[in-house]
This record gives structure tokens, sequence and C-alpha cells, in this order.
């Protein structure tokens, strides 16, 4: 899915955050760089502690002590974010780019109601006055699929369902008409039918829209069903990103390999579950060298030694592998034969 | 297939709503409501739903965990819900469960080693001597060194917990594990190497698995039969691939096509369900999947359906297929 006339919307440029902890330094992301074009869905894909959640973070500039981004740029319409002033960071905040968090019930404000959340953000923004701003609440609250909004807009975070409440704040985000959306795991505390509607409705917004999003999440499925290319992190580094038939279907590197082939699935019959042996690295003891190398069957001495860069295989697809050649060889006829 | 080891008959779990002062009971949660089903022997039956559907409480009231209201288990034979409280701790070394979360089921002040000998002493399997040699085999058959077991749980990651949670319940030679969402609290990459290891053991004991999850991709790798809940029944149970294959409810349908699939080719009409689950506390009179259901017809909001086996071994409670309601 090739987007037609590919204008950059974000650029991320080495960012780097790190956690100054008791414990010693913990680099969550470090040196990451990746595009959002107009109108596109960029995927965010990895494990707990793999530094999706902190690069979201780091981009809204949402971060606290002990963290602190430490390195690159984070352009956003010709902007560098990182040296805009706290309040140039307002400005845009919930209005150019907004943010839906994992779990809404700690994300909304239990103490307002929903209508007066919605209504902050176009208060500030699109300076409406109290009953303009709850009456756009109202006609958002309808958008995005809640039954009987004049009742809902006055009602309590807590009487709204875990999927109305993740609705009331996708309806927060899209109030100022935003160029880029953030969604960080929108829908891992769902069930998986309002999963299917959240995606669903997700879809449909972008497209009427044309915003842009990038899509956080572990969940290899969500990203197929609604990314149009995909960065793959692990240990605070990407170490893949292309587009999403080529990540699905030809991935090089040896961790998206194992996660596609580990994975059981509703689509293909499985004897047994590829597993990746190991577990994720503690971020203040990485390994020397590759970071993926003590769990990798394609593992050398070189790997062991010196850490691999990000290199573009092909136009827009990019590995951070010592031995591409070698997965290559084994994902020659597409990673999933008979599908 | 084999016998059944465990047979679940009209299973019935209420929990009171109480309030004001003096606690008056205002209400009841219907959490497992007129639940039946066998799970035979070295099968594993994936037990499926969504949040609140009563797939755990169905567990816990099978191991008496809590007390059933209404029905029977017969597990091996016997009815266990008349056992006594003694006789029913004997009868628990038989069924054993392994929890969702490994962080909260796993004593932070108990050695990894008490943690996985203390069933056996309990039942006096072994004696003191032997017990610690028996607790380093456990843990090297689910992958940990044995020399760990001197570790205390906040030592160990997830996964690894995960594992001991395993060994724990390997130890009392159980028939039947009930696998509560063992898996889901898991990374991707961690969840796999539970799953093969549970098949591994079940491959190496023989043992019957009552896997619950809510998670259709790790029922449909691991299970021979599924059964799914919704709002305390049982509304659809077939074998894995007819169940996968040919689903009969629409709730199994749209659960089934909810799912997202890691492919980006992969197409398929999705059926998008309106609404939200319903309250167990307050169903829907009729069938409970009624307010939800694409095919609801009159009758469906009137009579609630019973569980039919409409193709042998296939059973489903809908009125669409049930003769009585005019259809098929």
């Amino acid at each position: 899915m090739m987007a037609k006339k590919r204008e950059k919307l974000l650029e991320v440029k080495g960012l780097k955050t790190y956690f100054f902890t008791e414990n010693g330094v913990v680099k969550a992301v470090d040196g990451v760089d990746f595009d959002v074009y107009k109108g596109e869905t960029l995927g965010l894909v990895g494990e707990s502690g793999c530094g999706k959640s902190v690069t979201a973070f780091s981009i809204m500039r949402l971060l606290d002590y002990p963290g602190k981004t430490v390195g690159g740029r984070v352009v956003f319409e010709g902007e560098n974010l990182l040296e805009k002033s706290e309040d140039g960071m307002r400005k845009i905040r919930g209005k150019d780019i907004a943010m839906i968090f994992q779990e809404p019930m700690t994300s909304l404000n239990p103490v307002f109601t929903i209508g007066y959340q919605i209504s902050e953000a176009l208060k500030i923004h699109l300076h409406m006055n109290d009953r303009e701003a709850m009456a756009k609440s109202v006609e958002l609250l309808k958008k995005v699929g809640i039954p009987i909004p004049e009742q809902r807009v006055h009602e309590y975070p807590h009487q709204l369902s875990g999927g109305m409440r993740q609705r009331a704040m996708i309806a927060m985000a899209m109030s100022c008409d935003p160029t880029l959306l953030i969604a960080d795991e929108p829908t891992t505390a769902l069930d998986v039918t309002i999963q299917a509607q959240i995606l669903e409705l997700m879809k449909a917004l972008l497209q009427e829209f044309n915003a842009s999003l990038i899509m956080i999440t572990h969940d290899l499925g969500v990203i197929a069903e609604i990314a149009n290319r995909v960065a793959v992190m692990y240990a605070g580094k990407i170490v893949e990103y292309s587009d999403i038939n080529t990540i699905f279907h030809f991935p090089l590197h040896p961790y998206t390999f194992g996660l596609l082939t580990s994975i059981p699935r509703l689509d293909v019959e499985l004897k047994r579950l590829d597993a990746i042996p190991g577990f994720v690295p503690d971020p203040l003891h990485f390994p020397k060298g590759c970071k993926f190398n003590p769990r990798c069957r394609f593992a050398t001495d070189k790997c062991r030694e010196e850490e691999p860069p990000l290199v573009k295989v092909e136009e827009g697809h990019l590995v951070r592998c010592w031995h591409v050649d070698r997965v290559k060889e084994e994902v020659k006829n597409g990673l999933l034969v008979g599908v | 297939m084999a016998k059944p080891i465990l047979q679940v008959r009209h299973l019935v779990k209420y929990f009171p709503i109480k309030k004001g002062v003096f606690r008056k009971t205002v209400g009841w949660v219907r959490a497992v409501d007129d639940v039946s089903f066998d799970v035979y022997e070295g099968e594993t039956l994936g037990l499926v739903g969504e949040s609140g559907c009563g797939k755990t409480t169905t567990a816990l009231t099978i191991l008496r965990l809590e007390e059933p209201t209404r029905g029977q288990v017969i597990f091996d034979g016997k009815d266990i819900t008349k056992l006594k409280r003694r006789d029913m701790r004997k009868m628990r070394k038989g069924m054993q469960i392994i929890f969702q979360d490994p962080y909260s089921s796993l004593d932070p002040r108990m050695k990894v080693k008490d943690i996985i000998a203390e069933g056996m002493l309990t039942h006096n399997m072994l004696n003191g001597r032997n017990v610690y040699k028996r607790v380093g085999e456990l843990l090297e058959r689910v992958g940990i060194p044995a020399d760990y077991m001197n570790r205390f749980p906040h030592e160990f990651s997830g996964g690894q917990r995960q594992r001991v949670g395993i060994a724990r319940a390997l130890a009392l030679e159980p028939k039947i594990i009930m696998c509560d969402e063992a898996v889901s609290a898991l990374d991707v990459s961690i969840r796999s190497q539970i799953i093969n290891l549970l098949k591994d053991l079940q491959n190496e004991f023989k043992f019957t698995y009552l896997f619950i999850a809510h998670d259709l991709s790790v029922i449909k790798y691991i299970s021979d039969r599924v059964a799914v809940m919704y709002v305390g029944k049982i509304v659809e149970l077939a074998d894995k691939k007819v169940f996968f294959d040919d689903p009969l409810h629409p709730y199994t349908q749209a659960l089934i096509s909810a799912v997202p699939v890691p492919n980006p080719d992969y197409k398929k009409k999705r059926i998008v369900l309106q609404g939200d689950v319903p309250s167990p506390a307050n169903p829907p009179k009729g069938c409970r999947f009624h307010p939800r259901c694409f095919m609801a017809m009159d009758i469906c909001s009137k009579v609630e359906p019973e569980l039919v086996e409409v193709k042998p071994g296939h059973f489903v409670a809908c009125h669409f297929y049930d003769k009585k309601g005019g259809n098929s």
C-alpha cells in the first residue's frame, strides 16, 4: 500500500531517551529513527520494555524524572519539538498531536464529566465558549458511536464501560482535528469483540480526518489490520523497518522472524510453536554486540562483539542484522507457506 | 475418545450483591448459570469467553475453591460436591490449577523449593529428605536450573515464575490441570515457550487440561475441543476443527471473526457486534445474547435456548438451530 505523493509529517532522528535510576542508566530508547507520512499508519511493535511507549512519550515530551531525552530530533511539520518551549509544546499537544492511552480508566479524570474533559481541549485550542464546546462534545461522542450522547456527555468515566471509555477518549483525541494521533496499546485492555469495534472505528476516523497514526502495540494481529508500515523494536532500538507486507511475508531480522513463527494464529494450522529461547535482556545489563544475540540461532562471534547498524536491504526495508543473507535464504519462498 | 474424567452437571454459582448497613442481599451475580460439560481423559478442553463470562468462576467452583450454589461435579467417578473439607483436600491432589498472574499466586515469603514441596509434604508423597531432590527434578523439567530452588519468587522473571507455578502443579502428579489464563500475562516470545512446555508435559504425563483463555489463537493451538461461554452460560461446544471452521452460534461466529490475524492478506468478513457484554447481575431475558445478535428472532427475547446436540459432539444453545424454534 504505497501512499500517493508521500509527504513527511513527522521525522524522528537519533532519538535517545535514558532513565537515570539509582542502579544505573537505563537506555530505554537508544537511537531510534523513523518517519511518519501524511495519512499513513505506522505500527510500532515490540515486547514490554522494548521502548515503544517511551518513544511515544518522548515525542510528546511527557516524560518525568528520571527519564530524559538526551539526544536526537523530533521534527513535526518542520519544527523540532525537542527544542520547543513548554508553552509551545502545550499548544501542540491535544491539538496537532493527540494521544490515546491503553487504560482509559486511569487516563480519564474520574472527578470530571466526559463532556467537561472533551470540552477542555476545545476551549483551550479552538477558543470555544462553554456552550459551543459542549455541543461539539455531543457531536464528537455521536461520531465515535456512543449511544444517547446528550446524556452520556454529563456522565463520569466510571459510569461508562471499558469500550465506551475508550470511545470517549478517541472522541477527545479527535476533538481538535489533529494531524497526528499516537495510540499506545489502545485495545490491549479490551475484550476481543470490543477491540474489533474500536479498530473499525479508528480506521473509519483516520480516513475521515485524513490523520496519521502511530500505533503502538505488542499484537502483530492488530498491526496487520491497521498499519501501512511497521517498525519492530527490541531493547531500545529499531531492528526492522518496512512496509506491512514485507514484514509479515519476508521478514529479515531473526527477531521479527521469530515473533512471527512463534505465535499461535487463527489462519494457519501449526504443529508446534517455534518459540524464541531465553528472555528479553535486563536494560541495565544489555549483552555486548547485537542485543538479540543470546537468543538468536543465527548468531556468530561477530554478533557477540559488534552491534550491527540499521541498513537498507531494499528500498524502504531496513534491517539491523549482520546475517541478513542467511535469514533471506530461509524466508526465500515467503514465511508462510500455504496461506 | 476416552472416558470422561470430569463431568460437570448443571453447575451454578451465584454471588450475592449486598447493600446497606445490614448487608442485605439485594440481588445475585449469576457468574455461572447452569453449566454442563465433560472433560475426557488426556484431552485439552478450551474454555473461552470475554471478561466476566464466568470461565474462571467455573474452574474455581469445580475445585471448590468457591462453593457451588447448585449442581454436581463428578471427578474420576466421584461426586466431589458432597465431600467433606478434609476429603476434598485429598481429592484436590488430583486436580491442580495454574493461575494467570505469576506475581500474586506465589507466596513472596517462601523459597521456591518450599512452594513446590508444600503440596508433596501435605499429601505425604515424600519425606523431608527426598522432597528437595524431587523439587530439583521438577524445576529442571520445567526449564529452571535446580540450584535456583533456594531463591525467592521475586528473583524470577514472569515467565520463570509461571514455570514455578507449573512445577508446583506437576509435583502432585494430578490427573487434570486447570490453566486459568496461564499464558495471558506473558510477553509474546515467552508465551510460546510456556505453551510448548504445557504441551510437552501433557504428552509426557498424559494430563488432562481444562484450558481457560480469552485468546482464541491460543485456544485454537492448544485445545482438542472448545467451549465458549457468554454471561454465565456455555453457548457452543464442539471439536476444535468444527468450532473454528463451522461455528454455529452467532456469538462464536462474531468472536472468531473479531480476532486480528497477523497476516495482512488474510481476508475475512468481520462481524462487528454492537453494544457491550451485559452484566451477569442483570442478564437479558430469553437468550442472553439476543440484544447483540444479528440473527435474533422473536422467540429469542422470550425463551432461553438450551444447549442441544445438533450434530454428534457439537452442542449449541441457539433457537436458530433448535427444532422447536422453527428454523432448520
